[in-house]
């Protein structure tokens, strides 16, 4: 009985310090989540108040015809995709250098970071100068090297301008898959290695069945982050070219920022907000799952 | 142990339902917590302040930076206006993108964060629609806009004849070229017509004077907006017709001029760059002497033009009338941009007063004075002390009668907003000049004849 009180009360206890946190998390975002959504059955044009009104599913039967916004999708997928599987690859190939004792391996630890640490506007502003086509880096290297005659402008071509977009995103987010993958690699007890080498395992033998086994765990919730992650980029964009040339770089997040601030159109900019939640959200639980049934125990 | 939890409980309780409160309270005037670009201090001046009975008013102004203000005229002019009113100003400036982001949501969600806002041309007729702004009519006194620039005061007025806003920046554009280097090439005179552009460019490009002809400012942006207003103005072309009905894609004037930036970029005459630059960039590229023509100028530019610490073409630079699609035909665009006091303002009367000071025929002389700002009294165009100081402006005058505004439509920026994709496809060579125009107008259908 004592113990029964024991146990209520320490409950009640926690009920009590958890409800300023659970007013505040369900205040900031499940209020504005469901108001959001409402907002996006309506027709909403601040600069045209006289045409508001609930439409139902008006605003998403019109994305599926809109150009505009197909383009960005596939922008966005494009830009989150290549970007994962690069910064998987690179991740993981910079955390097994850096889980090698060498010299100077702390220094370049601590360096790696960096890219990662920067303020985004920061990185995007950087990149901005480096491809600039009459001061660049970019041009300035390739020249040196004898790569290229002349300064090249490589922001103007919507093939050219995507893939650097790429490249500027996956110097940044990379440094993140090597934090994960590090740490997870030094988790590893050497023991299974040395049964693998007894076992007769060649290196690749060992990284493809041992290594990269354990990681995929690890490697599948950076993946997914970093998926997450794309969706959401927009300064990126933004800042280099404004999601030009011809939209070539027009992000989901870039286009909904436009339908809503610069058109005014609120509803359509949620509905927008809301399909992209929607597209994100399939693969996310394939991927979720997937990760939790590779999971190995060691 | 039981009663001991039933305090915290309660003050928990307390804490939620307090939290809850303070979130339905009516929100207080906004105060402005991002760090301006400039510095907002008061600055020290030579005149004592004198001892506050009551805290001084604050109104927040904001505006974006004038290109030609490289000393600090405008700010200036504010700590000058606070010195004399007593009225403090809490001054936001930043580049005209970055004012827009702000203050246009702000007006459209009904904040009263601003007493006094930047108001670009482009949004009278949206904001005149849905009743942003306040009229002005009730603070000015009888006569107050003689001596100002008619077209002006009409541009901000909205169609009940009220005006709403009052021009502090007269950005009217200008067709300047780089005499050296056209006499170089051996030309005495600037071209008359866009032909005569195209010639001289590739004349003096082949005889190595000058690396392009124009370094348009063509990235995606709303920028090349302004860009397709003033080719097709030039063109004599035209977007929509009284009633807000589709000009644009039926006009073969309009048409021209979107082939004619075109074919700009295919021969060579444009730069190839100009299609990732702004205007910032492309007019330092001119300074540079990287290219012969800048038709799309600001009137400070020639002020930037003879400061060698910006400049490299010092002496070189005139002005001329906008080369048209044929001889008699010269147009430019008029960029105009206003200060407006928002409908829920809570200082309209100090929002009024800065206005007023700001815009008074004495400051509009002394910032022309120091920054080249083009006026917008008429008198000052022949004021002697501003004629010996800019004896261009006569050159300007000529222009100033051809000038236009952009397209008066409350979608303005749906409007901008698709030209600006469409456009940039043709520009970077994804779909041809008619292409666009019509792609420009399935995006926009819905707004076939509304104005």
């Amino acid at each position: 009985m004592q113990d029964r009180v024991k146990f209520s009360s320490q409950r009640g206890l926690g009920l009590a310090l958890t409800i300023p946190t659970l007013v505040a998390v369900f205040g900031t975002v499940l209020v504005p989540f469901v108001n959001s959504f409402w907002l996006s059955l309506h027709r909403r044009d601040i600069g045209r108040p006289h045409l508001d009104g609930f439409i139902g599913l008006g605003n998403y039967l019109k994305l599926l015809q809109d150009d505009r916004f197909l383009n960005s999708l596939e922008v966005t997928v494009v830009f989150s995709v290549t970007s994962v599987i690069l910064e998987l690859m690179l991740g993981v190939a910079i955390a097994l250098v850096l889980n090698e004792k060498f010299k100077g391996r702390g220094f370049v630890r601590g360096l790696i970071i960096l890219p990662w640490a920067m303020p985004s506007i920061v990185n995007a502003a950087m990149w901005q100068w480096i491809y600039n086509a009459d001061h660049g880096a970019l041009n300035a290297l390739l020249s040196q090297l004898g790569l290229i005659d002349g300064y090249k402008v490589w922001l103007a071509n919507p093939l050219t301008a995507k893939s650097l977009i790429i490249l500027a995103n996956v110097w940044k987010e990379t440094p993140f898959t090597v934090l994960l993958v590090l740490a997870a690699l030094q988790g590893i007890p050497d023991d299974i290695f040395d049964a693998a080498k007894v076992d007769g395992a060649s290196a690749w033998q060992r990284f493809w069945t041992v290594t990269l086994r354990l990681l995929t765990p690890v490697i599948m919730v950076a993946g997914f982050l970093q998926l997450l992650w794309g969706f959401q980029t927009f300064e990126l964009a933004y800042i280099i070219t404004g999601g030009g040339p011809a939209s070539a770089n027009e992000l989901l997040a870039l286009r909904i920022y436009t339908q809503t601030f610069n058109s005014l159109r609120f509803g359509y900019g949620a509905s927008i907000a809301y399909l992209t939640g929607l597209i994100i959200l399939i693969p996310s639980i394939y991927y979720i799952r997937a990760a939790y049934r590779s999971v190995v125990e060691y | 142990m039981k009663k001991s939890v039933i305090p915290l409980i309660v003050l928990s309780l307390i804490v939620a339902v307090t939290l809850l409160l303070s979130g339905c309270a009516a929100a207080p005037t906004p105060e402005v917590v991002e760090e301006p670009t400039k510095a907002v201090e008061v600055a020290p001046t030579a005149t004592p302040e004198p001892e506050p009975e009551a805290e001084a008013e604050t109104i927040t102004v904001i505006f974006p930076q004038h290109e030609a203000d490289l000393s600090g005229a405008f700010e200036a002019r504010v700590r000058e206006f606070e010195a004399q009113s007593g009225v403090k100003v809490e001054l936001i400036q930043a580049n005209w993108d970055s004012i827009a982001d702000r203050v246009v949501p702000e007006m459209a969600t009904g904040g009263s964060a601003y007493d006094v806002v930047e108001f670009d041309n482009g949004w009278v007729a949206q904001w005149c629609g849905a009743g942003w702004t306040t009229p002005l009519d009730q603070y000015m006194e009888a006569g107050y806009t003689d001596g100002m620039i008619p077209g002006l005061v009409d541009l901000f007025s909205c169609p009940d004849g009220t005006v709403h806003g009052f021009v502090w920046n007269n950005d009217t554009r200008f067709f300047m070229y780089n005499a050296a280097k056209l006499a170089e090439a051996g030309f005495d005179a600037s071209p008359k017509t866009v032909d005569e552009l195209i010639e001289q460019s590739k004349a003096a490009q082949e005889a190595g004077v000058v690396e392009y002809g124009m370094a348009p400012f063509w990235e995606q942006n709303w920028s090349l907006v302004n860009e397709l207003h003033f080719w097709a103005y030039t063109f004599g072309g035209e977007f929509v017709d009284d009633e807000g009905c589709f000009l644009f894609n039926k006009d073969p004037n309009t048409l021209a001029a979107v082939q004619f930036m075109i074919d700009t970029l295919e021969s060579g005459v444009s730069n190839p760059a100009g299609l990732t630059y702004g205007q910032p960039a492309s007019q330092d590229v001119f300074l540079k002497g990287g290219s012969l023509f800048y038709p799309q100028a600001i009137p400070g530019l020639l002020a930037y033009a003879q400061d060698d610490t910006v400049s490299d073409v010092v002496g070189q630079i005139k002005v001329a009338l906008v080369p048209g699609a044929t001889p008699d035909l010269s147009a430019s665009l008029t960029l105009p941009e206003a200060l407006a006091i928002p409908a829920n303002s809570q200082h309209k009367e100090a929002a009024w007063k800065y206005i007023e000071f700001m815009t008074s025929y004495e400051t509009n002389k002394m910032l022309a004075k120091e920054i080249g700002l083009l006026p917008i009294w008429v008198d000052l165009y022949t004021d002697p002390e501003l004629t010996a100081l800019y004896p261009e402006w006569a050159e300007f005058s000529a222009q100033l009668e051809t000038a236009r505004g952009l397209s008066t439509v409350t979608w303005y920026g749906d409007f901008a907003d698709i030209a600006m994709s469409e456009l940039h496809k043709a520009l970077t060579g994804g779909q041809g000049a008619q292409e666009a125009l019509d792609a420009m107008a399935k995006g926009l259908a819905e707004f076939e004849c509304v104005r």
